[in-house]
């Protein structure tokens, strides 16, 4: 499925960039992700358990943050499996920023397979999108409560 | 097709359920009826380490009329309210709903309770719901509370409710004479789950005029949800085709449909405005007002 | 045999034998077989389209309390080899896959335990590590030389290939007024039968034999298959079938890399192995009719004659082809020209393999496609001129004194009233009335649409028909292949009372109860007191490789071998009595279950002590006669016959006829479809049981149904199964289906014993299309395009929109 939008930060091009490269603030924001590893520059593992209420499944995962042009854009490549199935994707997220404010621009491609892709259909895409909302909003917080920390 | 392993206990007190539900929290789950839970375990897409089987707590299945509410317990079967005499004539809406749930076999085992928890987003009990403002009673470790209208559906089969309540009624009003409803469905075949769900109601003055309207619309949206602008524009007026397209058309507008394999989301979408604008009709037709 | 007026008992509505046991639970499945220290299979499945497997670790899974042992790729490689296939270049199909996958739902390993919920959790700690490769989903694509290549080992995705020309196809073109053609698509659809796949594989180390319980639907071709599969001799291998199977439809034939599978799963681990197949499996990777592509161009004069037709069908059978494919784009040949005498035919024919799951016969087992194809264009052909549909067709078709009609491309027509049938059903609709409310609801914006199909329904399978996939050349250098043999045992005891062993493989068609009934009448006697086995055991019975039930062949060879069975015993009869009575066997006559000579009713003898003589007193019997009572009768059809040098073949023996007139409205906001009136006519030569029949036509036409309107095995772009479970791949229920005004029309088949031919498939293959042309005739005003399905109501809004704006 195709998935793309905005969200607009309250910080600087730098500020957003430095929170969207942050490995620690993205395993924060991604839901249900429970340890983020690195194994090389710009790479990691993860463990992420996510689901919606009685549908849970535990994944092992693996990110990119690849191709990177500080502070404008660069990809988030993403793919993880467990036993309801994998998902994979590929996001090119892009930061244009004009004074206090930002522009966090996503579009990618995510691939579900395995069983949910399999029995899960009528609800993938709204699901999809609910998590991605989850996860800026999530970033959007962060970025809230450094900024109030000072910078 | 199996489930993974799991313990179960069937408590035969609601305080049971909740020291259950407050030692283990997230990993318990509630059976009901279990029509929606058993596939998700037997396709492993949960896997709940405890089965909390409520099905022995006959206190929770009632239906009674307190004043101008009807009060449902959380275990009452689907097709006891659907067959119910006082809910067909007090609250036809639900009832009308309620027949639309898969086939019979189904809802003779699903609880209106559980429906409501399961909260899926095409659901139609929760559709209605949405339509009557109904409120759910939750019972937890720190006693009881009542959750408003608007509050209880969050997103894809996700409530307000906490791990550690447990749902044991539900309010709906009392529908005065003379209010309009209808319950509409389109769907692939008799049973699916629906492409789009439609709830209405117009209560109405004595002058003929439309007092209030609510429109709410289940499976366009990660929750069914009242088409408030659509609404407005009904509010206090004389009722006709003019304004019921106008209201479909921003019911449709208010629709936030996805493509999948069955409908396209422009359809779904259209389809948003079609259904309303019937169902605004059918419930016209049912005030006696209507020409 | 009396002649059809003296029939007590076929044509009758006898109530099934088989219901009671079915109603009440006691049918006789794979599954209620419990075997000593019986384990459990479960199958882990590929989640990819289309990857390389790098690595399978399943130490973890192995070590869960109750795991008995776990089969991988690697084991099924060392153990058996690729099943063979009647293609140039076959792939290298096992039951398993080996180093990459091809299809999601593919099995990657077996996992055997005490039960299946300890062999599921298993599978939960099995690791794959997958490499993903590009996909290729798409018909057209995959056959374009620039396609990801599923199998190294072919280089193409091209199975089959294959030109074929009848008559004078060019100069028919040339001769033409007039050329329309069109691009058709139909899904990847199927049966999705009641009971799934199942098998109980046992493996005996000391005598080196696999005793395997399965649901297997015959044709018996795929045991000898298997044997070559798993390096055996046949009679090492007993297949045995129970009583009961619910459900077949051609999909179970394809149970039979399942059985080569468990059967390796019981040898490695030396246990006995139940496996049966969950719903979400079998939607992912049991078997499906193939989706097709088809280009077709029809050739036709002025007044509506159909001198030719040229067409290019390209099927899909998936990751892999397999047995009896590439069936798909043969089995028609007899009747490609359906029921019109088109002489010209100009054929492309081309198997192509993608990343979905793989194909069987499906009940029709591509008649479908190819009148999708056929009766759409016939309709387009009628628009194009102007021409009523229904007296286009009537233009064309082949005349009743025409009969046994040879089409073109080989087929033998035995019977038929093609005109006398479409008419019953145009009647039955009141085809003028309906096209008057047409008009009137046109001018409302009211979209109305009268759909017509007329099918010619093959049924019996001439084995010869695959052979078709080789060229005349290739034919000639290698061993031709003809028949369609079935086998019938009748016997009886030293009562009288008579046994039927019959290796038809039913599926839930009710042979027991059409076999009482034929007897009875042949022999005078109760069908009560009949005893019919189905059970097929490749041990215990005389059987051959065209054994089993598909291609709707009971009516027609199964029902030969009966007949033919019982009169040898009746013959017996005939002579035992006229040697003990001193009379030669034509001066007797059987009458209330004895027999006596002509005119002299007191010189008798009861055919009870007939049969008792033949068993208790042998010596008795004329001299050289067998004792005891029974009889066999192993038959083909004879015009079974290989494919000549011009490529054609009578690819089926018995050939029906079938027409749907339906009258739909499509509601203009929804694109919801209702049903106003639907005639369907059918013409399966002599009527055995009403009842059963009427059976199998509802069956078929919601089976068609769902095709034109709800079912298909979808894929995404990304090779993702879509419909894995019934939530999503929808079949009509009885909610779905309309009334249906059934008619018939009986021309008996000279070709059977009692004149009857199949007729299980035949509104399979006429209602997807029919709808179709209602679908487009409702919305001929608007220039919509129909030329697909399923026709859902999303889809036929789209389809309006477009009209739409494309008129504005």
């Amino acid at each position: 499925m195709q998935l793309k939008g905005k969200y607009e930060f309250n910080g600087t091009q730098q500020q957003v960039w430095d929170l969207f490269t942050n490995p620690e603030s993205l395993a924060q924001a991604m839901p249900g992700c429970q340890e983020l590893r690195e194994t090389g520059p710009g790479k990691y593992d993860a463990l992420m358990k996510i689901g919606i209420a009685a549908v849970k499944g535990t994944y092992t995962g693996k990110f990119e943050i690849a191709d990177p042009d500080p502070p404008n854009r660069y990809q988030l490549i993403g793919e993880g499996s467990g036993s309801p199935g994998f998902v994979k994707g590929t996001t090119d997220i892009q930061l244009t920023g004009s004074n206090d404010k930002t522009i966090v621009t996503y579009q990618g491609e995510v691939q579900v397979g395995g069983l949910i892709a399999g029995v899960g259909q009528r609800m993938i895409s709204g699901i999809a999108k609910m998590m991605l909302n989850q996860f800026f909003k999530k970033m959007k917080k962060e970025l809230k409560a450094s900024g109030s920390a000072g910078s | 097709m199996k489930p993974a392993a799991f313990d179960y206990i069937a408590p035969k007190t609601v305080e049971e359920v909740i020291s259950l539900l407050t030692t283990h929290e997230d990993e318990a789950k509630i059976l009901a009826g279990g029509q929606s839970l058993m596939p998700i375990m037997n396709f492993r897409l949960g896997r709940p380490g405890l089965l909390i089987d409520i099905n022995g707590l006959d206190e929770l299945d009632y239906i009674k009329q307190q004043d101008d509410h009807l009060l449902i317990g959380g275990l009452t079967r689907e097709r006891t309210v659907e067959r119910s005499p006082l809910v067909r004539d007090l609250c036809p809406l639900l009832s009308q709903a309620i027949s639309f749930v898969g086939h019979t076999a189904i809802r003779n085992r699903g609880t209106v309770g559980g429906s409501l928890v399961h909260a899926d987003p095409s659901g139609e009990i929760p559709t209605a719901f949405c339509a009557l403002d109904g409120r759910v009673k939750a019972v937890g470790p720190d006693g009881e509370r009542w959750i408003d209208p608007g509050e209880f559906f969050l997103t894809f089969l996700t409530t307000s409710l906490e791990p550690t309540e447990l749902l044991v009624e539900v309010k709906v009003p009392v529908l005065p004479q003379g209010t309009g409803w209808s319950f509409m469905e389109l769907s692939r075949r008799v049973g699916d789950f629906a492409i789009i769900g439609v709830a209405t109601l117009l209560f109405m003055n004595g002058d003929g005029t439309c007092r209030e309207a609510r429109i709410a619309l289940g499976g366009v949206a990660p929750t069914p949800f009242r088409a408030e602008e659509a609404e407005e524009v009904l509010a206090g007026q004389a009722i006709g085709e003019e304004l019921i397209s106008r209201a479909g058309e921003l019911a449709g507008e208010a629709a936030d449909a996805e493509d999948d394999y069955h409908a396209s989301a422009e359809y779904r979408q259209e389809m948003a405005k079609i259904m309303v604008s019937r169902s605004l009709r059918q419930a016209l037709a049912r005030t006696g007002k209507g020409n | 045999m009396p002649d059809p007026e003296a029939r007590r008992w076929v044509g009758k509505r006898y109530k099934r034998k088989e219901d009671l046991r079915l109603l009440i639970g006691e049918g006789k499945f794979v599954d209620d077989i419990q075997l000593p220290k019986m384990k459990h299979a479960a199958i882990i499945r590929s989640p990819y389209p289309h990857a390389l497997i790098k690595n399978i670790d399943t130490t973890q899974a192995e070590k869960l309390p109750g795991v008995r042992g776990i089969l991988t790729g690697q084991d099924v490689k060392e153990m058996s080899k690729p099943f063979p296939c009647g293609v140039p270049i076959p792939p290298k199909y096992y039951s398993c896959a080996v180093d990459k996958v091809r299809y999601v739902g593919e099995p990657v390993a077996v996992v055997v335990a005490d039960s299946r919920y300890i062999a599921e959790d298993a599978l939960d700690l099995i690791q794959v590590d997958y490499e993903p490769l590009p996909v290729v989903m798409d018909i057209e694509e995959a056959a374009e030389p620039d396609a990801p290549v599923l199998h190294d080992n072919i280089g193409s995705n091209i199975y089959s290939h294959r030109l074929m020309q009848y008559g004078e196809p060019a100069k028919a073109f040339e001769e033409a007024d007039l050329l329309v053609k069109g691009k058709f698509l139909f899904p990847k659809y199927g049966s999705t039968p009641i009971e799934t796949y199942a098998v109980v594989a046992s493996y005996n180390p000391v005598n080196q034999e696999f005793v395997i319980y399965n649901n297997y639907q015959g044709p018996f071709v795929n045991h000898s298959l298997v044997a070559l599969a798993l390096g055996i001799p046949e009679n090492k291998m007993r297949w045995i079938v129970p009583t009961d199977i619910g459900g077949g439809f051609g999909t179970k034939t394809g149970v039979f890399p399942y059985i080569a599978l468990i059967a390796l799963a019981s040898k490695k681990t030396g246990m006995t192995v139940k496996w049966i197949e969950d719903r979400r499996e079998h939607l992912l990777a049991s078997a499906t009719g193939t989706d097709r592509v088809t280009y077709m161009e029809a050739a036709v004069k002025r007044d509506g004659t159909i001198l030719a037709l040229k067409d290019k069908a390209m099927d899909n059978t998936g990751g892999y082809i397999r047995a009896p494919e590439p069936g798909c784009a043969y089995r028609s040949t007899g009747n490609h020209t359906g029921a019109y005498q088109i002489r010209h035919l100009d054929r492309e024919v081309m198997v192509v393999g993608t990343n979905k799951c793989l194909t069987s016969p499906n009940r029709g087992y591509t008649c479908q496609e190819l009148y999708f194809s056929v009766e759409r264009l016939v309709d387009m052909v009628a628009a194009q001129l102007g021409m009523d549909p229904a007296e286009i067709r009537f233009k064309n078709f082949i005349q009743p004194d025409q009969f046994p009609y040879t089409t073109a491309t080989g087929g033998i027509y035995d019977a038929g009233n093609y005109q006398k049938a479409f008419q019953k059903a145009l009647d039955i609709v009141d085809y003028p009335k309906w096209r008057q409310e047409q008009e009137k609801a046109r001018q409302q914006g009211r979209y109305i649409g009268i759909g017509i199909a007329t099918i010619v329904d093959p049924s019996v399978t001439n084995i010869a028909y695959v052979t078709t996939a080789l060229t005349p050349e290739q034919r000639a250098k290698g061993h031709p292949k003809s028949g369609s043999g079935e086998s019938m045992t009748i016997k009886m005891d030293p009562l009288g009372q008579v046994h039927v062993i019959a290796c038809t493989n039913p599926q839930g068609q009710g042979h027991e109860t059409v076999i009482s009934q034929i007897v009875a009448d042949e022999l005078g006697i109760d069908p009560d007191g009949i005893t019919v086995s189905n059970v097929v055991d490749t041990h215990d019975r005389v059987y051959t490789i065209t054994t089993g039930s598909y291609s709707s062949r009971f009516a027609s060879v199964g029902t030969n071998a009966l007949v033919n069975a019982t009169r040898k015993l009746k013959d017996k009869l005939f002579k035992i009595a006229a040697h003990l009575l001193e009379v030669s066997p034509d001066e007797l006559v059987l009458e209330n279950q004895k027999f006596h000579v002509k005119d002299q009713p007191e010189k008798s003898i009861a055919v009870r002590h007939v049969a008792g003589t033949a068993h208790w007193h042998q010596t008795a019997l004329p001299e050289g006669m067998d004792v005891g009572l029974f009889a066999s009768s192993l038959i083909t059809m004879p015009t079974s016959k290989p494919p000549d040098e011009l490529d054609r073949v009578d690819s089926s023996n018995t050939y029906g006829f079938c027409c749907e007139v339906i009258v739909v409205e499509i509601d203009p906001e929804t694109c919801e479809i209702k049903f106003h009136k639907w005639a369907s006519v059918h013409d399966s030569g002599t009527v055995l049981n009403p009842m059963i029949l009427e059976g199998q036509v509802m069956g078929s036409i919601t089976h068609g149904l769902g095709g034109a309107l709800y079912e298909e095995f979808a894929y995404d772009e990304n090779g993702q199964c879509l419909t894995a479970s019934f939530q999503d791949y929808l079949c009509p229920t009885s909610m779905e289906v309309p009334d249906i005004d059934i008619g018939h029309v009986e021309t008996p088949s000279p070709f059977t014993a009692l004149g009857s031919k199949g007729a299980g498939e035949a509104s399979c293959e006429s209602v997807p299309v029919a709808v179709a042309n209602a679908i487009a005739d409702a919305l001929a005003p608007l220039g919509v395009v129909i030329n697909e399905l399923p026709l859902t109501p999303s889809k036929i809004w789209h389809l309006i929109k477009e009209a739409k704006a494309k008129q504005a």
